[in-house]
C-alpha cells in the first residue's frame, strides 16, 4: 500500500523549505523597506538566502546535475 | 497506424501544455506580477527547455498501473491510440469547463479503459491504482494546501501592507520554478508514449531511449501549447477560487515549489494540477478577510474524481471501436476529431483569452451562458439610465448610477456562480 514514511519525508521536506523562503523573503522586504545602516545589507542578504535555495531547486529539477 | 498515434500523442502533448499553464502562470497573472502574454510566454519557454533537460523516460507507459511486459499483457498500437483519444477529450472537455483536472490522470483513465477493453480487468493492477493515483490525489492538495496556509501566515504576520508588493518580483521566480519542473515531468509521459509505440511497431530497438526527433517534436508541442495558454483555466485557478494578492501568490507559488520538487525527488510523485489547486485554495484560508469559494473547489474535487472513470470510459469506447479493425480506427479519428472542433467552436461562443482574464469569472464557464440572463442584464441597464435621466443631468449623478450599475452587475454574477 502507501508509502507512509515517504510521504511523511516529503510532507516535512516541504513545509520546511517553502516556509524557509516564505520566512527570508518576507524579512528582506521588511528589513529593506525601513532601510538603513545595518538592515539594508541584511535585507539584502536575506534574498540572497532564497535565490540560494531556488536555485538549489534547479539544481535539483534538472537531472543532468546529479547523476 | 503508428503514424497516427504519433500525430494523436502530440496533441495531447499540446492539451496537457495549455492545460497545465494555470498551475504555474494563475497567480502571477491574477496579481499583476506579470503581464498574461508574458507570463505564458516565460512558461511556454521553460517547459520547452524543461523537456530537453530531463529526457528519462518510464520504461512503462502507465508506470505500471496496467501489467505489461513479458508477465502481463501486450500494449498494442491500437490501444494506446484508444487511450490517447479518451485522454485528450477528458482534457478538452475540463478545459471548456475551466477545470483545473490532472492530463495525467487523464492518460492514465484513457489506457485503463482501452486495456479493460482490449485484455480484460485483469489487465490493471487495481493496487498500484490505489497508492499511486488515488490516495495521492487526496494527499497532494492536503499538503500543499496545510503548506500554503503556514506560509501565508507567515507572509503576513511578519510584513506590512505597504511592503507587500515586492512579493510580485518573489512570484516570477517561484512561478517560473514551476515552469520548469513541470516541463521536465510531462514531456516526458508523451515522449515514453511515442517511443514505446515506436518500439512495439519495430521502428526502434527495444529498451533504448528517444530518438533525438522525438524530443524535439514533444518539447515543441507542449510548449506551444503552454504558449497558447488554457485562459479559461487560468481564470479559475487565479480568480475563481479566492481573491488572490501578491503575498498569497508567493506563498502559494512558493509551497507548489517546494512540494512537487520534494515529491518528485524523494519518488513520492504528485500531481503538479492537484497540488497547484491546494495551495491556492490553502493561501486563501490563510489570509484574514479573504473568502474561498467552496463550491468552485468543490466542483474542481468532482472533477479530479471523475477524470480516470470518465476518460476510462471514452478510451473503453474507442478502443471497442478501433478493436473491430481498420474501419473502426478511422471511425475513431473522425469522431475524435469532429468532438475537438466541436469543443473548440463551442469555446469561441464565449472566448476566455489574455484580453478578458481580468473580467469578474462566472467560475464555471458555460458555453451556453443564458440569453435570458443577458436580456435580464440590459433591461436592468436600460432601467438605471431611464432612472437617472429622470432624477438629474448632473454629471456627479450619472457617475454615482453607473457605478451601482457596475456592481449590481457584479453581485449578480457571483451569486449565479455560486448556485451554479
Amino acid at each position: 500500500m502507501i508509502d507512509w514514511p515517504a510521504f511523511f519525508v516529503v510532507l516535512v521536506s516541504t513545509l520546511v523549505s517553502a516556509c524557509l523562503v516564505v520566512t527570508f523573503y518576507s524579512v528582506g522586504l521588511r528589513l529593506l523597506d525601513t532601510g538603513h545602516g545595518w538592515r539594508r545589507p541584511a535585507g539584502i542578504a536575506c534574498f540572497t538566502i532564497c535565490a540560494l535555495v531556488v536555485l538549489y531547486g534547479v539544481y535539483l529539477v534538472i537531472p543532468y546535475f546529479h547523476q | 497506424m503508428v503514424v497516427l498515434v504519433i500525430v494523436l500523442a502530440l496533441f495531447f502533448d499540446f492539451t496537457n501544455g495549455f492545460h497545465d499553464t494555470a498551475n504555474a502562470m494563475a497567480t502571477p497573472i491574477a496579481t499583476g506580477a506579470l503581464k498574461p502574454k508574458a507570463a505564458v510566454a516565460i512558461a511556454a519557454v521553460l517547459n520547452l527547455v524543461g523537456a530537453f533537460l530531463s529526457t528519462e523516460v518510464a520504461r512503462t507507459i502507465s508506470g505500471g498501473l496496467i501489467k505489461e511486459g513479458e508477465s502481463g499483457i501486450q500494449i498494442t498500437p491500437v490501444m494506446i491510440f484508444a487511450g490517447l483519444i479518451g485522454a485528450t477529450l477528458w482534457n478538452m472537455t475540463t478545459w471548456l469547463l475551466g477545470l483545473p483536472s490532472s492530463s495525467s490522470h487523464a492518460l492514465f483513465g484513457g489506457l485503463i479503459g482501452a486495456a479493460i477493453v482490449g485484455a480484460g480487468f485483469g489487465a490493471v493492477d487495481f493496487s498500484v491504482l490505489m497508492s499511486k493515483v488515488v490516495l495521492p490525489a487526496l494527499l497532494a492538495p492536503l499538503t500543499a494546501g496545510l503548506v500554503a496556509f503556514l506560509a501565508t501566515k507567515i507572509v503576513y504576520g511578519i510584513t506590512k501592507k505597504r511592503q507587500r508588493n515586492g512579493f510580485k518580483h518573489g512570484q516570477i521566480f517561484t512561478s517560473s520554478l514551476v515552469s520548469l519542473a513541470h516541463g521536465t515531468n510531462d514531456a516526458q509521459k508523451t515522449m515514453g508514449v511515442i517511443t514505446l509505440t515506436l518500439i512495439a511497431g519495430g521502428f526502434q530497438a527495444a529498451g533504448s531511449g528517444p530518438e533525438f526527433w522525438v524530443i524535439a517534436v514533444c518539447a515543441l508541442a507542449i510548449a506551444i501549447g503552454t504558449y497558447t495558454g488554457g485562459w479559461r483555466i487560468i481564470r479559475t485557478m487565479g480568480k475563481g477560487l479566492t481573491e488572490i494578492e501578491p503575498g498569497q501568490g508567493f506563498s502559494a507559488e512558493a509551497s507548489t515549489a517546494a512540494t512537487i520538487l520534494a515529491s518528485s525527488n524523494l519518488g513520492f510523485a504528485l500531481s503538479t494540477t492537484q497540488v497547484s489547486s491546494g495551495s491556492v485554495i490553502g493561501t486563501g484560508i490563510g489570509r484574514k478577510g479573504a473568502s474561498v469559494r467552496w463550491s468552485t473547489a468543490g466542483r474542481i474535487g468532482v472533477g479530479w474524481l471523475i477524470t480516470i472513470p470518465a476518460a476510462g470510459l471514452v478510451g473503453a469506447l474507442a478502443a471497442v471501436v478501433a478493436l473491430s479493425g481498420a474501419l473502426g480506427v478511422v471511425i475513431d479519428t473522425v469522431v475524435a476529431v469532429g468532438v475537438i472542433v466541436g469543443i473548440f467552436l463551442s469555446s469561441r461562443r464565449n472566448r476566455v483569452d489574455s484580453r478578458n482574464i481580468h473580467d469578474e469569472p462566472t467560475v464555471l464557464i458555460r458555453p451556453k451562458r443564458g440569453r435570458n440572463q443577458r436580456k435580464a442584464d440590459e433591461r436592468r441597464r436600460a432601467d438605471e439610465q431611464q432612472v437617472a435621466a429622470h432624477t438629474s443631468d448632473s454629471p456627479s449623478n450619472q457617475s454615482v448610477t453607473s457605478n451601482q450599475s457596475v456592481t449590481s452587475n457584479q453581485s449578480v454574477t457571483t451569486n449565479e456562480s455560486d448556485r451554479a
